[in-house]
């Protein structure tokens, strides 16, 4: 179906080629997963499936890309569009229209299907995604998981036998993710459409994928079945991790796999118990917040809500989209809306509430990092926002940059933040914010399109700010990161908070929060790769 | 550089629409009296009223006649709609007016066809947003289009400080001829015919000008252009080189001209071996900045 | 080939499809004794109806007719419009028509210089300063005057009014799917704005929040960089990313245009245009041939049209659910043409009562004819099917979105816009 010959793409900027005589062939009805660091050429190769680049991107296409028969030379997007039907990142940045009927007639339209042949596709397609109740909404207000799945039904309406898929649920919370994955995974067994799809969180697909594609970050791409390619590959979901770890073969892609080899390790751990962090030795509160409550036109955002900071602690705010998160980090902030209750930092200078403090005070006790850290920065270079940040808390030159080297040392100072990738920026606002020296640090979901290694590199940022004696709480809906982060969980639901304690209590008392290793060996209280290497190379020590 | 290839044909089709769209706003300097002027009078503001958006379109329609890019069309549609969101914002203040603002410098940047283009798309995406439309509005498009065209005709030489004063100083002028234009159209429309601030027919052209003069004086629009003026100015002055700096970058990234090549495969060797010394076609584009992909 | 569903594979409920034939079948006939069910009319039916009401107004100046009219298209707009936002416009054009006659009117007084007898009151004149010489403010106020510019200012007004009438019946976005094919690029770009629009809007608000985090304040001239930099920054990117999506998904596909038709619509657009120029130098130059003007002005605009009409063909495209004109909406038209009609039927017949002269003061009186002029005018308050409602079908969610939508409308009341300041 799809063609790779010696292909070799080079930008006109001269950079390193992104692909390199790459040769590869993906056959009707595959599902094909692509896999690799950001920057890696993942966006390149699924481009140069319709021809977007060189067309689109400009540049020079050594080689042959083929797509059922089509060549991308003389083929370009727009004569493809009837073969291949491209989705990208962000569904709502894609949209040429505004309301769902009439975004999924336009690929039609520009192909001139007759009226009545649109008007059939366009009902069999709202079903088949079932997304008909959503026929006259405006995009803009459905949720992201259905503003995708409408995004794949507007290129689907053209009858594609091929589906790009770049990165389709990177921005989405796991609920939506699984809602895009289980769509995607029917449209290849229902109706035979070959899917190629780039996704970096491998643990919700890999089992499904028929092959692994995985870019190195040098121009090749390692072809072939996912449990062989997952073997030599640093970036893993946990559950392979573990595999590994025990030596399982072929590596499990799924927990049911991992189950089911997994009797003999559970019994090597019968004996011994995961190693936690000590707990800080009588920890101070650092902020305490009373009846917090949060108003939106409509909905009460935050119901009542007491919460207890302490130094040195990693708290990770967890519930649905639309649980109350954002408001209550906005409102312990200071500048959200709050319409009642009370908030004391508890910092250097006594005890105060943010809220009664002009913003530069207020970011002093509490910095936040909003969800779109992008928001904050507004120069054109990474050295002109750490100047700012400087000067506008009143700092001495260069302490701004001396947290960015720490955060992500080595940015190009010449940069410009839209330029960096999505970890670099949350690194660049951080540091923002952390210039202020703030007892209290917030973080509005900083995980979302972050990559394992990226993820796994800001864990290891915030765990430095809470051996820094800094109290931090991370609002993120990503288990594993939790299970690896956290020293206590809190999870909201319609404004309340409905759970809140120790990791390891509360993520394992529930399936829906119980990350890959605790479900691999459940009833035993496991949450990371790291609790049991550790427990393994003790147990082997003695003996 | 220009991200719309405006053709001869193109350029002569704008200066004729142009020129005859002059009539409309005009129109009350010129008339003649005559012994039917009274008719004549009647009929002309309806004849012109219809004419113009004829005319609008058909500038319109030529220049998008040579197939519009996907890119430019998207850039295109995304600055109107800033504009179209942003224009709501100043229009509580009187005089305050952040349409000319974006226009002017994106005008600049992507080229006066762009600008034209820009210009008529956001007031009329403003329009249907507001429930704003009618005769006017084809006025206010081509008036905005032509402020959006001569900031794309600007010396291409200016660079940094002068760019910016010659933009800002442009950005004057044009608030002021914008307000004038529409003063223009609307004169005979609000005065009536026969006070003493309406235009006579046949009267010498600077008696009329005289009574636009104090018409415009009279019902204080000119202090509104001035406000107007200020505020396009002073936002150019401020923000003016960061958003040039945003609009370059975007267009770069968009890589209007890159150039597209197809070639043979060749082998991963040669490439490595190659990859020191290729020189790709485009001389100073070659060694711009890096652009970051993901 | 892909094996799809097909409606009778029974992917497709058959009440669905039931329903659709239902909803926007033929059976929606106006006026033949069948049951009519809600739909939306196609918008160019309602500008053709306001167009002909302002052209009926623009050729009386009797307050009668003119206040009759008025009364028609707010009886129209309010048993036909719908629950979108730009429906609530009517009211807007309603104050803006009032503003417009007192403006007539008060410009008469203080400017009008004082003609005719029956004099009203007598205020002190004051000559302005040299620069403005030969005017001079106030003075006798006469009825007469008086009663002229109520009378001007009242067929503007009604004009405007009527407009107004469209903007709040016709839907701008199906307006949009109507143009034709040579205008189809600047027609998506405005589609594209009016989605964007709202997000753009959503993204000032949520950028003006994040200031504060970095200790700044969100407003004045100052925040004016570090709001407008993010927002536009982000809506850069999407360009880019919506031109990837438009060109993947088939944009552009045009026909190749043959060398002899590219150049039979060049010469035609620039040949009409020609004449345009022409024939407007001959409608303002009192020397010219008086006949020349218009129609040289009127050919050239047809030839010019034709031309452009002809360009467009080369577009390649079909539309969804495209709006046809069915008889509701030729009566809906039908209706705004004839009250035209009549009206200058009426003006040729006996000019007199339309346009009734204030001196002699005399009392504005209705004929028959004018009557009829407006009873045809009003029959589309029963003619036209009701609108559909579509607010009782939206669930409630996104208090977000709404707001923002509705704020970009709130913040603007389009009485500004018809002054001529944008």
């Amino acid at each position: 179906m799809i063609r790779f010959d010696r292909v070799t793409v080079r930008y006109p900027d001269n950079g390193p080629a992104p692909l390199r005589d790459v040769t590869l062939r993906v056959e009707e009805g595959e599902l094909c997963l692509v896999a690799g660091r950001t920057g890696a050429g993942k966006s390149t190769l699924l481009r140069a499936i319709n021809g977007l680049v060189p067309h689109f991107t400009g540049g020079t296409l050594h080689g042959t890309v083929t797509v059922d028969g089509r060549d991308t030379r003389t083929h370009p997007p727009r004569d493809l569009a009837d073969v291949v039907g491209v989705v990208g990142q962000d569904p709502l940045s894609g949209f040429v229209t505004d309301t769902v009927e009439e975004e999924l007639a336009y690929g039609m339209e520009q192909l001139a299907l007759p009226p009545t042949v649109m008007r059939k596709r366009v009902e069999e397609t709202l079903d088949l995604l079932g997304i008909a109740d959503l026929r006259n909404r405006p995009l803009r207000t459905l949720s992201g998981g259905q503003q995708q799945r409408v995004a794949i039904g507007a290129v689907l309406t053209t009858h594609p036998r091929v589906l790009v898929l770049d990165e389709p649920t990177s921005a989405l919370d796991p609920t939506a993710a699984e809602d895009v994955l289980a769509t995607i995974t029917r449209l290849v067994h229902d109706l035979g459409v070959t899917v190629v799809l780039a996704e970096h969180r491998l643990e919700r697909v890999v089992q499904y994928a028929d092959r692994l594609l995985y870019l190195p970050g040098d121009g090749r791409v390692v072809d072939g079945p996912p449990a062989e390619v997952l073997a030599d590959v640093n970036l893993v979901p946990p559950l392979v991790e573990l595999g590994r770890l025990a030596g399982w073969t072929p590596l499990p892609l799924s927990v049911r796999d991992a189950r089911r080899q997994a009797t003999e390790l559970r019994q090597r751990l019968a004996r011994a118990t995961p190693s936690w962090p000590p707990p800080a030795t009588e920890p101070a509160t650092a902020l305490s917040a009373r009846r917090i409550v949060v108003r939106h036109p409509g909905t009460v955002a935050v119901a009542g809500v007491d919460l207890d900071l302490h130094t040195g602690q990693i708290v990770a705010l967890m519930g649905r989209n639309g649980s109350g998160k954002s408001s209550l980090l906005w409102a312990v902030q200071g500048s959200g809306p709050r319409q009642g209750g009370a908030v004391t930092v508890f910092g250097p200078t006594g005890a105060v509430d943010p809220r009664r403090l002009p913003a530069h005070q207020a970011r002093r006790h509490v910095g936040l990092v909003p969800q779109t850290p992008g928001d904050l920065l507004y120069l054109e270079t990474v050295d002109a926002e750490c100047h700012q940040a400087d000067r506008e808390t009143g700092v001495p030159a260069g302490t701004c940059r001396a947290l960015l080297d720490q955060l992500a040392p080595g940015l190009p100072g010449d940069r410009h933040p839209r330029d960096l990738s999505e970890g670099q920026r949350l690194a660049l606002a951080l540091a923002v914010q952390l210039t202020a020296a703030p007892p209290v640090v917030l973080l509005d979901e900083p995980t979302r399109g972050l990559d394992y290694d990226a993820k796994r590199r800001f864990a290891s940022l915030v765990r430095g700010l809470a051996a820094a004696g800094r109290s931090v709480v991370v609002a993120t809906h990503d288990v594993e990161l939790v299970a690896a982060l956290a020293d206590r969980v809190i999870v909201m639901a319609e404004g309340e908070i409905v759970a809140d304690g120790a990791t390891a209590e509360v993520m394992l008392a529930s399936p829906a929060f119980a990350p890959q290793v605790a479900k691999v060996l459940a009833p035993a209280p496991w949450l990371t790769v790291e609790q049991v290497a550790a427990a393994l190379g003790a147990a082997r020590e003695p003996a | 550089m220009s991200v719309l290839r405006v053709a001869p044909r193109t350029a002569v089709v704008l200066v004729l629409a142009s020129a005859a769209a002059l009539a409309p706003f005009t129109w009350p300097l010129f008339i003649p009296a005559r012994p039917d002027g009274a008719a004549r009078a009647a009929e002309a503001p309806l004849v012109f009223v219809v004419m113009l958006p004829v005319l609008v379109a058909l500038a319109l329609a030529e220049l998008t006649s040579g197939g519009i890019d996907s890119k430019a069309l998207a850039m295109l549609g995304v600055l109107a709609a800033v504009n179209a969101a942003l224009r709501p914002l100043g229009a509580g203040t009187a005089g305050v007016e952040t349409v000319f603002f974006l226009l002017v410098l994106a005008g600049r940047v992507f080229g006066p066809g762009f600008g034209f283009l820009l210009g008529s798309t956001s007031l009329f995406a403003s329009a249907l947003l507001t429930a704003g439309v009618g005769p006017w509005l084809p006025f206010q498009m081509l008036a905005a289009s032509w402020v959006g065209l001569g900031a794309g005709l600007l010396p291409r030489r200016l660079r940094g400080r002068a760019e910016v004063a010659a933009l800002a100083a442009y950005g004057a002028l044009a608030a002021y001829g914008y307000g004038l234009l529409m003063n223009l159209w609307f004169w005979p429309f609000s005065t009536g015919t026969d006070t003493q601030l309406s235009y006579v027919a046949g009267a010498p052209l600077l008696e009329n000008l005289h009574r636009l003069a104090v018409f415009t004086a009279v019902t204080s629009t000119f202090g509104w252009d001035t406000g107007r003026a200020v505020t396009t100015a002073l936002a150019i002055v401020l923000a003016g080189p960061a958003v040039l700096t945003a609009l370059r970058r975007a267009a770069r990234r968009a890589a209007f001209d890159a150039p597209v090549r197809f070639a043979a495969p060749r082998s991963a060797v040669a490439d490595a071996a190659v990859a020191a010394t290729d020189e790709l076609p485009g001389g100073p584009r070659a060694n711009r900045r890096r652009r970051v992909r993901r | 080939m892909v094996a799809w569903p097909r409606p009778d594979d029974g992917v497709v409920p058959p009440t669905r499809m039931a329903e659709v034939t239902v909803d926007r079948g033929p059976t929606t006939g106006a006026g033949r004794g069948m049951v009519r069910l809600p739909r939306a009319l196609h918008p160019g039916a309602w500008w053709l109806w306001a167009l002909g009401l302002a052209t009926a107004a623009s050729h009386t100046t009797n307050p009668l007719p003119l206040a009759l009219l008025v009364a028609v298209a707010a009886l129209v707009v309010v048993r036909r419009r719908g629950d979108a936002p730009w429906a609530l416009a009517f009211r807007m054009y309603v104050w803006l028509g009032a503003v417009i006659v007192a403006m007539r009117v008060v410009f008469r007084v203080v400017f009008g210089g004082g003609q005719g007898e029956h004099v009203l009151l007598r205020l002190p004149e004051i000559p302005l300063p040299e620069w403005a010489a030969g005017i001079r403010l106030f003075g006798p106020v006469a009825a007469e005057q008086v009663l002229g510019g109520l009378y001007d200012g009242l067929r503007l007004a009604t004009m405007l009014i009527c407009l107004g009438a469209a903007n709040a019946l016709a839907n701008p976005k199906r307006l949009l799917k109507a143009v034709p094919g040579a205008l189809y690029a600047v027609g998506t770009a405005v589609v594209v704005a009016l989605s964007v629009a709202p997000q753009v809007v959503e993204s000032v608000l949520r950028v003006r929040r994040a200031r504060r985090l970095r200790g700044a304040p969100g407003r004045g001239m100052r925040a004016l960089r570090a709001i407008a930099l993010p927002v536009l920054a982000d809506a850069l990117d999407r360009s880019l990313a919506l031109a990837a999506s438009m060109d993947s998904r088939g944009y552009g596909r045009t026909a190749a245009v043959p060398a002899g038709q590219r150049a039979v619509t060049g010469a035609l657009v620039l040949g009409g245009l020609v004449g345009v120029c022409a024939g407007t130098y001959g409608l303002l130059d009192a020397t010219g041939p008086d006949r020349l003007g218009l129609p040289m002005l009127l050919a050239g605009l047809a030839a010019a049209v034709a031309g452009m009409l002809l360009a467009g063909r080369r577009i390649r495209r079909s539309r969804y659910r495209p709006d046809r004109w069915r008889p509701a909406e030729l009566l809906v038209a039908g209706c705004g043409v004839t009250a035209a009609a009549l009206t200058m039927l009426a003006g040729a017949v006996d000019p007199e009562p339309l346009y009734p002269p204030v001196s002699p003061l005399t009392w504005p009186e209705l004929t028959p004819l004018v009557l009829l002029a407006v009873a045809a005018a009003a029959l589309p308050a029963w003619l036209a099917p009701p609108p559909p409602l579509t607010r009782t079908a939206r669930p409630p969610s996104a208090p977000t979105g709404v707001t923002a939508a509705e704020a970009v409308r709130a913040a603007v009341p389009p009485t500004r816009v018809p002054g001529g300041r944008a």
